[in-house]
């Protein structure tokens, strides 16, 4: 182990520090508590918001120690630091013994093996030496693998072994972590992170650094073509105020022309070049207007008006009208609007236009007829925009982080050795021996049964 | 509605078999323990039953879906959980003593569920993603197994200080060897590690295509990176001299504490983007 003390020589006690399992539990320990301090003190606020809530002193000591960005001071990332030298060094104090004794197993049992071994087991048979060994690898054969065979003066030795891969998932696991790092670093290097508001039917090539201090240049244009938000409906099918979806219709162009088109929903984005847009929020741009139709009394459109509310407008040759109120549902006949109308000569009147009859304002019989096509209100998404080059890195990593506890958990490297040697009474002295790596309790039963098996094998 | 009926059943019975099995130790009556073993088996009935009764019922509402995505559908899937990992426990190792010590905190658990709004909601937009159902399963599996662990390792405290002062009194004298438990401890751990490893994983991919960031440090991913930590230091401490036995233990009390506030204490203490319980 590390901490075995064998030479003291100042290279050696640097390594040994290194190589430490108490410095990694340490280490663990230090990171697991100064994360807690950073979920204690929010990360990142402003000032003023510090200021209000920590006494003058505090908040000095507290700036002092970088406590407000605290996941990227330097001390931080010096334990990290530390943290993966060691990893590292462990790893490559550990992993060339362990390759050694996978290349180059004991394949014979001698007593000192012997010694160290939690099973063993001994017994004599009558017959050929020979024809016992061929008997036993036959048998070991169908239960832990195929058996080597070492000849050894007069003694015959067989080995056998499996699952010789749990070993590594130590390292699998312990790799994984460096690879995940590495995975953040190219990611933090190559990448960038940012936001951008695109108002329905315009586009942007531009987007702002998540600070809003700096803008990022696109090598080609997103355009939104719609926002639309939809709410869940109760039993009834009626709208609830519930948000079920926030949808943005977006098109990718190159040099103006459209090269791409998807509609992204939460947990769904766009990814073009290596670019990720997320639908993050939204807004509505400007006050919503309501869309009028002017007909004559057969039907054929005069004009069309995007009336806002309180504006007069104008119709030639006819007179003003003004929207004046709203209703989302008016007397259970749905959505309606009520408009002013002054006519020259003639008092105002007030009419209440139907979403859903259209030609209600024909009864009036006059020379034009209006009739509500909805109100209209232009939004804004609100896209979270991301590039992470190292984000498949750290994928690899994690993956093979969960292979290596797995492995390192689950499997179990064991072994099974089989001594025959000449007794002095003429027979065959057998010796069996096991080990394994993992849940020895469950191997102490495998091995109870391999050796009643192997007893009560007869030539 | 039928499924939060029969998860109040479940409450009812957690609270029976807990009160059985630690009468059962402090009486010494194995009846009594017998008792809590059925009781935990009806409740595992009982409680698969409610969260399939709840999984139709959501469907029958329109809004079908998995029931992990509330503080209430995650409590009851812990303690059911707990549940199962619990009576594998005591039918491998043959030792009832175990139950004074696990169930209570399923008991507990459902208690705590109930003072919570059991109604079956339609999911905001940001909580649409199968990476959620992978992230709060594998997430939930893990605590349970922590739960488990922590409690033997009570257990295993109580009966290391009994072995190291060579008395042989109490209901202490019943528990298994502290070999056996604190193999339990370790076992208990290799199981959640890997389940809390993936679930941290699977809650950064979905971050990841919610929002373009599979880490930002917000408290509850932090918290559970410290519940991760801890509990890799328990696992390196038990293959370090003068680290094992007692220290190892209570680390892995430890990690479980850590593992409460990660799953409660951040909604209810720190603030942050996970918004269970806030809402
Ligand atoms: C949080 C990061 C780490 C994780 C998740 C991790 C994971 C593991 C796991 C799962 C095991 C197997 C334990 C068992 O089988 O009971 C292990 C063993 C080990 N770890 Fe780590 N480890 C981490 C950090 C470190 C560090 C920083 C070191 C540096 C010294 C280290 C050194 C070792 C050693 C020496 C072993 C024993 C290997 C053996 O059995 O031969 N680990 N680690």
């Amino acid at each position: 182990m590390a901490d075995d003390k064998r030479d003291t020589s100042t290279m050696d006690k640097v390594w040994n520090f290194f190589t430490s399992l108490k410095l990694a539990i340490t280490v663990l320990i230090i990171m697991a508590v100064a994360s807690i301090f950073g979920t204690i003190i929010e990360q990142n606020q402003p000032i003023e918001k510090y200021r209000q809530v920590y006494e003058d002193w505090a908040y000095h000591l507290l700036d002092r120690l970088n406590m407000f960005d605290m996941y990227h001071s330097w001390w931080f990332l010096l334990l990290l630091v530390l943290f993966t030298i060691n990893l590292a060094c462990c790893t490559l104090d550990r992993l060339p013994r362990v390759l050694k004794v996978v290349r180059n197993p004991k394949t014979t049992l001698d007593e000192n093996l012997e010694k160290t071994l939690g099973q063993v087991d001994r017994w004599k048979k009558k017959g050929s030496l020979d024809a016992w060994a061929d008997k036993y690898a036959e048998a070991m054969g169908k239960t832990i693998g195929k058996p080597r065979v070492t000849k050894n003066g007069d003694a015959v030795h067989l080995y056998a072994e499996k699952g010789v891969v749990s070993r590594f998932g130590v390292y699998v696991t312990h790799t994984s972590i460096i690879i995940i790092f590495i995975g953040a670093i190219v990611g933090n290097v190559l990448g960038f992170k940012g936001f951008v508001n695109i108002l329905e039917g315009q586009s942007i090539r531009q987007v702002s650094t998540p600070r809003g201090d700096r803008s990022i240049d696109l090598d080609f244009a997103v355009r939104c073509n719609k926002f639309t938000l939809t709410y869940y409906t109760d039993e009834h099918g009626h709208q609830t105020q519930q948000p079920k979806e926030y949808a943005s219709d977006l098109s990718v162009l190159e040099n103006g022309r459209e090269v791409l088109r998807k509609k992204i929903v939460v947990n769904d984005p766009l990814q073009y070049k290596g670019i990720w847009f997320y639908q993050s929020s939204y807004g509505q741009a400007g006050a919503a207007s309501a869309k009028v139709a002017i007909r004559e009394p057969g039907g054929a459109l005069v004009t069309g008006l995007s009336l806002f509310a309180g504006q007069p407008v104008e119709i030639p040759g006819y007179g003003r009208i003004t929207g004046t109120d709203y209703q989302p549902n008016y007397q259970g006949l749905g959505p309606a609007l009520l408009v002013t109308l002054e006519k020259a000569g003639q008092p105002p009147s007030q009419l209440w236009l139907l979403e859903s009859r259209p030609d209600f304002d024909r009864q009036r019989k006059d020379r034009y007829y209006l009739s509500f096509g909805g109100l209209s209100q232009a939004f804004y998404t609100g896209l979270q925009v991301a590039k992470d080059p190292g984000v498949n890195v750290v994928w690899v990593g994690c993956t093979l982080m969960v292979i290596g506890l797995l492995i390192a958990f689950f499997m179990s490297h064991q072994r099974l050795w089989v001594r025959l040697s000449p007794s002095a009474d003429g027979r065959v002295d057998v010796v069996l021996a096991g080990s394994a790596s993992k849940n020895r309790l469950a191997f102490e039963k495998k091995f109870e049964k391999i050796q009643s098996d192997m007893k009560a094998v007869a030539i | 509605m039928l499924n939060v009926r029969l998860f109040d059943l479940t409450t009812l019975l957690f609270g029976a078999a807990s009160v059985n099995y630690v009468a059962a130790l402090y009486g010494k009556k194995d009846t009594l323990a017998r008792v809590g073993t059925w009781l935990c088996v009806i409740a595992a009935v009982v409680s698969t039953a409610a969260i399939g009764v709840r999984w139709a019922e959501s469907y029958k509402m329109g809004i079908g879906r998995i029931p992990v995505t509330n503080l209430y559908e995650s409590l009851v899937f812990f303690a059911w959980a707990l549940n199962f990992f619990y009576l594998f426990v005591e039918w491998k190792y043959r030792n009832r003593a175990f139950g004074a010590f696990v169930m209570p905190i399923a008991f507990l658990t459902m208690l705590f569920a109930f003072t919570n709004d059991s109604s079956i909601q339609p999911l905001v937009p940001a909580l649409q993603s199968y990476w959620l159902h992978a992230h709060v399963i594998t997430c939930f599996v893990g605590y349970a197994a922590f739960a488990v662990s922590a409690g033997v390792a009570v257990m295993y405290l109580l009966k290391a200080r009994q072995e190291e002062a060579k008395t042989d009194a109490g209901v202490v004298r019943l528990f298994p060897s502290s070999k056996a438990l604190d193999d339990l401890v370790y076992k208990a751990i290799i199981w959640g590690f890997p389940f809390l490893t993936a679930g941290i994983i699977t809650g950064a991919a979905w971050a990841n295509y919610a929002w373009g960031t599979y880490w930002s440090w917000d408290p509850k991913e932090t918290w559970s990176l410290i519940v991760w930590l801890v509990y890799a230091a328990f696992l390196h401490a038990r293959i370090t001299r003068g680290w094992h036995g007692k220290r190892a233990a209570i680390l892995s009390i430890a990690g479980f504490l850590a593992t409460i506030m990660c799953y409660l204490g951040v909604n209810l203490v720190l603030s942050g983007l996970h918004s269970y319980g806030g809402s």
